[in-house]
């Protein structure tokens, strides 16, 4: 019955003491969260209104799209259109050998974690520097985010430090974050002012405008802008959203959900190119198109990359984000996994205890636990269900469609409890891998009920 | 077909119901003391807002809240303690190793202790590339929240326009805070 999934988060839950760092350390982002939220009255409203407006920015991707291609380039950019990651890849590409670029330098973005862009782009001689600390650090260590907010967060001040002895020549044995932070400023600060090229994500694009918008704690977006003549910003065709009206429900949601402040420290509008510059902006589809035609699965393409349904998922806290076979891990990450392959990602979706925390507290109400709940439906239909638990749920539907010998069974039950543990706890119970067994009780509902025991 | 036009014609293929689009109505917070809670979320967001009192002399408090400051940026008039004007420099990296640069904002919200500046200087690098970041403000230019703020954004016209709060910031090691990221590590907004 192992799931990939499973087997990965076994291997996290072994460090118990990290286990319980990474745990309690979410959670901790979480109640920061909530403090938040219980400090705007509105704030069920400002989810509802977030929730509508994706949804009617999302059901006329067509026009807005076109609206804003057509403000954006009135604003004196130039606009690119992606189907997939390869062409995306591509158009980064061209646009660096045009200007005959060596260095780009990159603020966090997930979508080009998705295109695989860092790799194509390091096989074809460039270089690629990430200028956001965690995801600095990452690669440096030539590791992937765990969280797609707080990518590194699954990795100890004291590797930090060691590996920064190497990389940077730090003091031997100092781990202080603060230290080792202002290291790392003062080696960006030459990356920043030799980079050729600038990237970005955006967290969103407005159609009214033509402008989008980026939002960092670090101010790395911006400083990473502010030297090369050439700034390429990437997005996924769901940022988009149709004016600056909407963004004031939306800055209130995404770092009060996601880190538990009031806004991130820098909320940035790019409109126009630098003098004497150029300003390219590249619209992503790589499947998103597909997502529309599934209304079942259609509010995935809400997301504002938040992360919170990681900080909340009580699976995610305690298995940490490399259990997961998908890129993006926790709830969002399930869903979109089964979104791209169903047949690929399907070991993530028993990463979900029902809970529906994450569809509770998501700002802009993805229903992230009903959409797992209904992947699992289907998964026998793809070829992916556990054959342990179609025997079992098998057995169990012979037995309650027969009364009788239910009745029998459940009158042998007790004899369970006097069994030696190794009859129980076995290979084939693995539901009864870390966990123990209720005793049975003497008498069954059944027969209480007929002696009317039952008040 | 170009790629956009084959991307656009799945979207019209595949989009199912088309959703409204919604009226953005909502009774949001709002605050007696503006100015108090623009200060304290300013304060929460590791910044600092004063207000300058009648015959209080700007400069002053400038050299006050920042003594050590040497090499001082600005290129607004009513600035005398500034050492240079930052447009003067052909080249941005020029900027680098700057102590203080003294901007004017457009204004501040109070819900988050964010100010809203649109590019009144060549190089946007000023913005991030000096340790230290004075913010000017009307005292009456102070909004309650996002949506307010939105409003007095729209139909504006920038090339490079940004809301900040406080300090450049990460916790990306143990999700232990450290101001100074990248950006500045003071940030002090003056009322005036």
């Amino acid at each position: 019955m192992s799931t990939k999934h499973s087997i990965a988060a076994a291997r996290f839950i072994a460090n118990r003491k990290q286990e319980a760092w990474h745990d309690e350390t979410l959670w901790m982002v979480r109640a920061k969260r909530d403090k938040m939220s219980h400090s705007l009255p509105e704030w069920e409203r400002l989810r509802e209104l977030a929730c509508d407006i994706k949804m009617y920015s999302n059901s006329h991707l067509d026009t807005l799209l076109e609206e804003f291609e057509k403000n954006a380039i009135a604003n004196g950019a130039i606009v690119h259109w992606a189907k997939d990651a390869k062409e995306h890849n591509e158009i980064v590409e061209k646009i660096l050998q045009q200007h005959n670029a060596h260095t780009l330098i990159k603020s966090k973005s997930m979508l080009t974690e998705e295109c695989g862009m860092n790799e194509y782009l390091f096989s074809k001689g460039y270089d690629i520097v990430e200028s956001d600390l965690g995801e600095r650090i990452l690669q440096w260590m030539h590791l992937h985010p765990s969280h797609i907010v707080m990518p590194a967060i699954h990795i100890k001040r004291q590797e930090v430090g060691e590996m920064m002895e190497r990389v940077l020549g730090t003091e031997k044995g100092n781990s202080d974050p603060t230290y080792l932070t202002h290291a790392v400023r003062k080696n960006m600060r030459e990356k920043f002012l030799t980079a050729d090229v600038a990237m970005t994500g955006a967290n969103f694009a407005v159609a009214s405008t033509g402008e989008i918008v980026v939002c960092t704690n670090e101010g790395n977006a911006d400083m990473g802008t502010s030297f090369p003549k050439v700034h390429i910003a990437t997005f996924g065709m769901e940022k988009i959203v149709p004016n600056q009206e909407a963004l004031g429900v939306f800055t209130r949601l995404l770092a009060r959900s996601g880190t538990g402040q009031p806004i991130t420290t820098y909320t940035s509008h790019y409109r126009k190119p630098e003098d004497g510059g150029e300003f390219h902006l590249i619209i992503v589809d790589n499947g998103r198109s597909d997502i529309l035609a599934k209304p079942d699965h259609i509010r995935t393409l809400n997301c504002i990359r938040c992360g919170e349904c990681m900080n909340t998922c009580p699976v995610y806290r305690r298995t940490g984000g490399y259990s997961y076979t998908y890129f993006i891990p926790g709830p969002i990450g399930i869903n979109l996994g089964m979104l791209k392959n169903p047949e690929e990602y399907s070991d993530n979706v028993s990463a979900c205890s029902l809970c529906l925390s994450c569809s509770n507290v998501c700002p802009v109400k993805i229903d992230l636990g009903e959409q797992i709940y209904r992947w699992r439906q289907d998964l026998d239909k793809i070829g992916k269900a556990s054959s342990e638990k179609k025997v079992m749920s098998g057995g169990m539907k012979f037995l309650m469609e027969r009364p009788a010998l239910f009745n029998t069974a459940l009158k042998f039950a007790p004899l369970v409890n006097k069994l030696p543990r190794f009859m129980i706890y076995n290979g084939l119970n693995a539901w009864g891998k870390g966990r123990e067994l209720p005793t049975f009780a003497k008498e069954s509902f059944n027969d209480m009920w007929k002696k009317n025991k039952i008040q | 077909m170009s790629s956009k036009e084959s991307i656009l014609s799945r979207i019209r293929s595949h989009t199912g119901t088309r959703y409204e689009q919604p009226e953005i109505t909502l009774d949001a917070i709002h605050y007696e003391d503006k100015t108090g809670q623009f200060s304290e979320s300013l304060k929460a967001a590791g910044g600092a807002a004063v207000v300058l009192q009648a015959g209080e002399d700007i400069n002053e408090l400038i050299r006050k809240h920042f003594p050590d400051a040497k090499r001082i940026a600005s290129n607004l008039s009513e600035i005398t303690c500034a050492t240079f004007d930052p447009d003067s420099v052909a080249d941005p990296r020029e900027l680098n190793n700057t102590d203080l640069a003294i901007v004017e904002g457009c204004f501040g919200v109070a819900e988050n202790g964010a100010v809203w500046i649109t590019q009144q200087v060549k190089h946007k690098a000023l913005y991030f590339i000096s340790t230290g970041l004075v913010i000017l403000i009307n005292k009456e230019d102070l909004v309650n929240n996002m949506h307010e703020a939105y409003q007095r954004v729209e139909g504006t016209d920038y090339k490079y326009g940004f809301f900040v709060s406080g300090p450049s910031k990460t916790a990306d090691i143990e999700q232990a805070l450290v101001f100074g990221a990248h950006g500045p590590m003071n940030v002090l907004v003056i009322l005036r």
